[in-house]
């Protein structure tokens, strides 16, 4: 463990920085997104500060998209973004939860636990719809199982386009949210 | 390859020569769909003692099965068994048709266990009926859907406004202390969906009963008669995490349809994404298992590798879960010199981090305590059941689709398998520590052997009624896609089966005996997908 520790002493902090910057003459290097999370964390820090009292929870609720949303909404708390310090994370009950993210077409399977998950969320609440599948039914729409996106379940606050959504887009639309 | 060599250890031929022996009588007709697929036609009704036998006898391991509805053309249904005959790189597929009206045949599960969840999947999707299946329960059709709604029939309505409440009859165990502990579909983090029910005694776990397919969004209906540009989308996006050994296996599938291979530099970056792929799974699933021990360090760093693999993808094939890269007859993006150095550079860095990482979490005594001997695998219940990828591994079952089947690049290259007996988290763990290292090694052989030419064969369109199977080792495992070319180079019917829906019964045996407390931790040792099961 020392080894990490010291390692990490060493190369200094890692948050918000690209993983290993392509150099400038290797094209495509979509890299701005790195110091884009700074930015948009401090903005969004600054907004929880007024509206939540420093601190706003988020409750992730499936409702069958292919894993990918979920990597990138977990990747919102590894050491590149860490999410947490702006003063959002997410939480494991509906019952603490100011907002609910949702990801999935939804699948008809799991209508009835959206439903139950957002009648467990205590008001006012917002519904942010994260992803092509949240939004619209994504490549799902049509399928006999699935409807087209979360709006026909519940009313929609924020929608999060993307496939999936990288996770700067994630950030930046939670604080076109809270700014609208 | 499949042709005779007449040595006894060849596993097709002894197969096929054996089949020719003793079901003489049974054997309706053989014939090859390719140089190395083997169709053995059967009738229904011998379906079960032949697949015993092919199963028991000489050794297949069955990837797959799958039903498809040809009553409209031939008033039948007909049933695919595909077993692998490795170390032969040999598929042989038994078919039995099914009369339209009457759609019954002999189980194969009380002879061939892996064939469980797929035959329980056949009568929800299909509505054929499995005679003799010891756990008939619905698998993907959870309670409320309406009597003869089957999605993959080619007749299928959906029938309109339809509410399906989950309801479901989990086995029940009674005694004194017995109690039930439901948990799911939501669980507490931010993960996929699923409901398991305990029955424990105190805490430790006497039954798991696992019940899926929340996420059940029809894709094999879906993508019924698209073009295949359109189903590629649909395959990619079965799983997020595994998207391009999906697209891969898929690619293959239509080459094999249509009887064209990818150029040699196509197939080389190929393999070199697919190993970026196995390097940002394994690192979170590192993380995963020292996140449920609360080695917060460990798991930190290794979401932290996870990320600089991803970061490293997206910015050499622009996406974050390597998407759109893989199509039909090649890859759609280069590597110049470059950007080969670099990644060289990066990955020699993440070598060094995730061996850091190891050192630091196995000389934990922590961690460790947590890791040996929960979850146990015994390397009979792996065969028997058919587990695949690094859980096969880790429980002394050494199968790896790119050295039996090699797909890609694989056959060219030389890297390592590494296999462990203990078959607990610590096994698991060790082997996906492993595989990490046996990656970076594979990329930087390619790397240094990278052939030229062209990205992409400029003509795939496989001919109508053409079949063709993908098989590749995905992150977790073996993953077949399976499909039937209609006209104009459309995909008619698709089939595919995930490694995670291989594994997912081993997870219900690895933790009997286990305390409840440890399930997460021996299920995150698994690490699962539920999208690619649910399908």
């Amino acid at each position: 463990m020392w080894e990490i520790l010291v390692r990490s002493l060493r190369q200094g902090v890692v948050t918000g920085k690209s993983a290993a910057p392509l150099p400038a003459d290797l094209a495509p290097a979509p890299r701005a997104a790195e110091a884009e999370i700074e930015v948009l964390g401090q903005a969004l820090q600054a907004e929880i500060r007024g509206r939540f009292r420093r601190s706003m929870k988020l409750r992730h609720v499936d409702c069958g998209s292919c894993n990918g949303c979920e990597s990138e909404l977990q990747a919102l708390l590894n050491p590149f973004y860490d999410l947490q310090r702006f003063g959002i994370d997410f939480v494991a009950s509906p019952r603490h939860a100011d907002a609910l993210m949702v990801t999935g077409p939804p699948a008809l399977h799991l209508e009835e636990a959206l439903r139950l998950t957002d009648e467990a969320t205590p008001r006012p609440r917002l519904v942010v719809a994260v992803g092509d599948c949240a939004c619209t039914g994504g490549f799902c729409a049509g399928s006999f199982a699935t409807r087209r996106g979360i709006e026909e379940v519940l009313a929609v606050d924020v929608r999060i386009p993307g496939c999936p959504p990288r996770p700067e887009a994630i950030v930046r639309a939670l604080l076109k949210a809270l700014r609208g | 390859m499949s042709e005779a060599t007449g040595l006894e250890l060849h596993p097709l031929e002894s197969a096929l020569r054996g089949l020719k022996q003793r079901f003489a009588d049974a054997v309706i007709d053989a014939d090859r769909n390719s140089m190395r697929e083997h169709l053995v036609v059967v009738p229904g009704a011998r379906l079960r003692e032949v697949a015993a036998a092919v199963h028991r006898e000489w050794g297949g391991t069955l990837v797959t099965a799958f039903a498809l509805d040809e009553r409209e053309r031939h008033g039948r249904f007909r049933l695919h068994y595909l077993f692998s005959m490795a170390p032969d790189d040999a598929v042989l597929t038994l078919i039995a048709a099914l009369p339209g009206d009457d759609p019954r045949f002999p189980s194969v599960t009380p002879e061939v266990h892996a064939a469980h969840w797929l035959e329980r999947e056949m009568q929800d999707l299909m509505g054929v009926t499995a005679d003799g299946h010891p756990d008939p329960r619905p698998l993907v059709a959870h309670d409320g859907w309406p009597r003869g709604c089957h999605p993959l029939r080619r007749d299928f309505a959906p029938p309109a406004g339809i509410s399906w409440p989950p309801r479901f009859g989990f086995t029940p165990v009674e005694g004194d202390g017995v109690f039930e502990i439901p948990v799911g579909p939501i669980h507490a983090g931010i993960i996929e969906p699923g409901h398991f029910r305990f029955s424990s005694v105190g805490e430790a776990i006497l039954k798991l009963d696992v019940r899926l397919a929340w996420k059940y969004r029809g894709l094999e209906t879906l993508a019924r008669g698209q073009p295949a540009a359109r189903v590629l989308e649909i395959a990619e996006r079965a799983c997020g995490l595994c998207a391009f050994s999906h697209a891969l296996a898929f690619s293959s599938a239509v080459e094999e349809a249509a009887g064209v291979m990818a150029p040699p530099r196509a197939r080389a970056l190929r393999s070199l994404a697919a190993e970026l792929e196995r390097l940002y799974n394994h690192c979170g699933d590192l993380a995963g298992v020292l996140l449920d021990v609360a080695y917060a360090v460990g798991a930190a760093e290794g979401q932290r590798l996870k990320e600089v693999v991803q970061q490293a993808a997206d910015a050499l094939f622009g996406h974050r879960f390597l998407r759109g890269l893989c199509v039909p007859g090649g890859v759609t993006r280069d590597l110049d010199d470059a950007q080969q150095q670099w990644l060289r550079d990066v990955l020699g860095t993440v070598r060094a981090d995730v061996e850091a990482l190891v050192r630091a979490a196995t000389s934990n005594a922590a961690v460790m305590d947590r890791l040996v001997g929960a979850g146990a695998l015994g390397p009979d219940a792996a065969r028997d059941l058919g587990v695949v990828g690094p859980a096969a591994r880790a429980s002394g079952f050494d199968r790896d689709v790119r050295r039996t089947h090699p797909y890609a690049f694989y056959r060219d290259l030389d890297f390592q398998v590494p296999v462990r007996a203990e078959g607990d988290v610590s096994a698991r763990f060790a082997v996906k520590a492993d595989e990490i290292h046996e990656s970076i090694n594979l990329v930087d052989q390619m790397l240094l052997h990278l052939p030229g030419g062209l990205l992409i064969a400029e003509r795939v369109v496989p001919p109508a009624g053409r079949a063709g199977l993908g098989m590749v080792e995905s992150p977790r495992g073996l993953l077949s896609h399976w499909v039937r070319a209609g006209e104009g180079g459309a995909i008619d019917e698709w089939r595919m089966r995930s490694a995670s829906h291989a594994n997912w019964p081993a997870v219900a045996i690895a933790v009997l005996d286990n305390i409840v407390p440890d399930f997460p931790l021996v299920n995150k040792s698994f690490n699962l997908c539920y999208a690619c099961v649910d399908r």
